[in-house]
């Protein structure tokens, strides 16, 4: 097809189209968009998002947000600053001391799995990645044959 | 528009709601078809329009008032379109795609044999051919019909087209070009055509 036919065909085209009218929409959506409104108007304001609650919940929010902040970093200064945060650190270590025995454990059967695949021949290690390869490649084709097969089926009845 | 619409009581057709049910009438046709031209699915494509309706309504003190409306809708509606058809496909590409010739990049154009398109519409003001048409171009597959009514409907150029639907410019203007050449056919042979374009 040469260019200008192309350009023809792109103009007659475009004028069809541009010529159909709208199509007519459901009765029902008129009322199913009113309900949806009524139904979020009728929802209190805490269930709405911030920018729907009133003026003075947002202020006081903010305000008690702010608080509550300035509260949290205030008590970690003091804590921090005083003289027994020394004892309390080494408290909190004495209560989580059993981590540091998870973290032993995992690094012990960490080494016994390292030991335990180093001893497997590499051949068998490519056979099973190629088998589990060539099971997941066989399931993608079933499934993409099945979808196009009742795909085609649906369009062409 | 519809004729028929749900009875209001009179509360909601007063004040700023009653605006806005004017507002909708007004424009539920226009925002419903582009809908439907783009995810060819009434169901759906009502869906979308809600949805469409209920962002208006959050906006409709200034929509209320500018001679833009109709286009923030369209485009809305086409926004929330193109989100549900990228959600479906991205659901389904794989195995849609998967060694698919329909979907493939960068062919060459096709060859197109159609009547002269000076001809083939000369009748299309008729409503028997305007179904035809409407009906045509929903049996377009997704993929050539969507860049189609965004090209032809809403005006968006081709490579924003392939931005928006996360493909390149040459399959955009391939699918576009094979999407006129199909519809072209339908029209240059009429109605009889129809049947023979679904198989």
């Amino acid at each position: 097809m040469s260019t200008q036919d192309t350009e023809k065909l792109e103009a007659s085209i475009h004028r069809v189209l541009r010529s159909l009218p709208d199509r007519r929409a459901p009765a029902s959506l008129e009322a199913r968009v009113l309900a949806e409104l009524s139904r979020r108007a009728a929802l209190p304001w805490w269930r709405k998002s911030y920018a729907y609650w009133p003026l003075a919940v947002r202020v006081g929010f903010l305000a008690g947000s702010g608080l509550a902040a300035a509260l949290i970093v205030s008590g970690i200064f003091v804590l921090v600053r005083s003289s027994g945060a020394t004892a309390l650190a080494g408290d909190v270590a004495q209560r989580f001391s059993w981590l540091i025995l998870a973290r032993e454990l995992l690094a012990a059967a960490g080494d016994r799995i390292r030991a335990l695949v180093g001893a497997i021949p590499p051949l068998w290690i490519y056979g099973a990645v190629g088998a589990v390869a060539l099971c997941y490649a066989t399931l993608a084709a079933i499934g993409a044959a099945t979808y196009r097969t009742l795909t085609f089926a649906r369009q062409n009845p | 528009m519809n004729d028929e619409h749900p009875v209001q009581n009179q509360d909601s057709v007063r004040g700023p709601d009653g605006d806005f049910t004017t507002f909708m009438r007004k424009y539920q046709d226009m925002v419903f078809t582009t809908a439907a031209r783009l995810v060819r699915n009434d169901a759906q494509a009502e869906d979308i329009a809600q949805d469409v309706f209920i962002k208006a309504h959050e906006h409709f003190e200034m929509l209320s008032s500018s001679p833009a409306a109709g286009g923030w809708l369209k485009t809305v509606a086409t926004n929330l379109s193109i989100n549900h058809l990228q959600r479906y496909r991205n659901r389904w590409r794989f195995f849609s795609e998967l060694g698919g010739r329909s979907d493939s990049e960068g062919e060459d154009a096709p060859e197109v044999e159609f009547a002269a398109p000076d001809t083939f519409f000369e009748q299309v003001d008729s409503d028997e051919r305007l179904a035809w048409v409407e009906e045509a171009l929903a049996k377009l597959p997704d993929h050539q019909r969507v860049p189609l009514v965004l090209y032809h409907f809403e005006d968006i150029p081709y490579d924003e087209i392939a931005r928006r639907l996360g493909v390149s410019l040459a399959k955009v203007k391939t699918d576009i070009l094979r999407a006129r050449a199909a519809l072209a056919k339908i029209l240059s042979r009429g109605g009889d055509s129809l049947a023979s374009f679904s198989s």
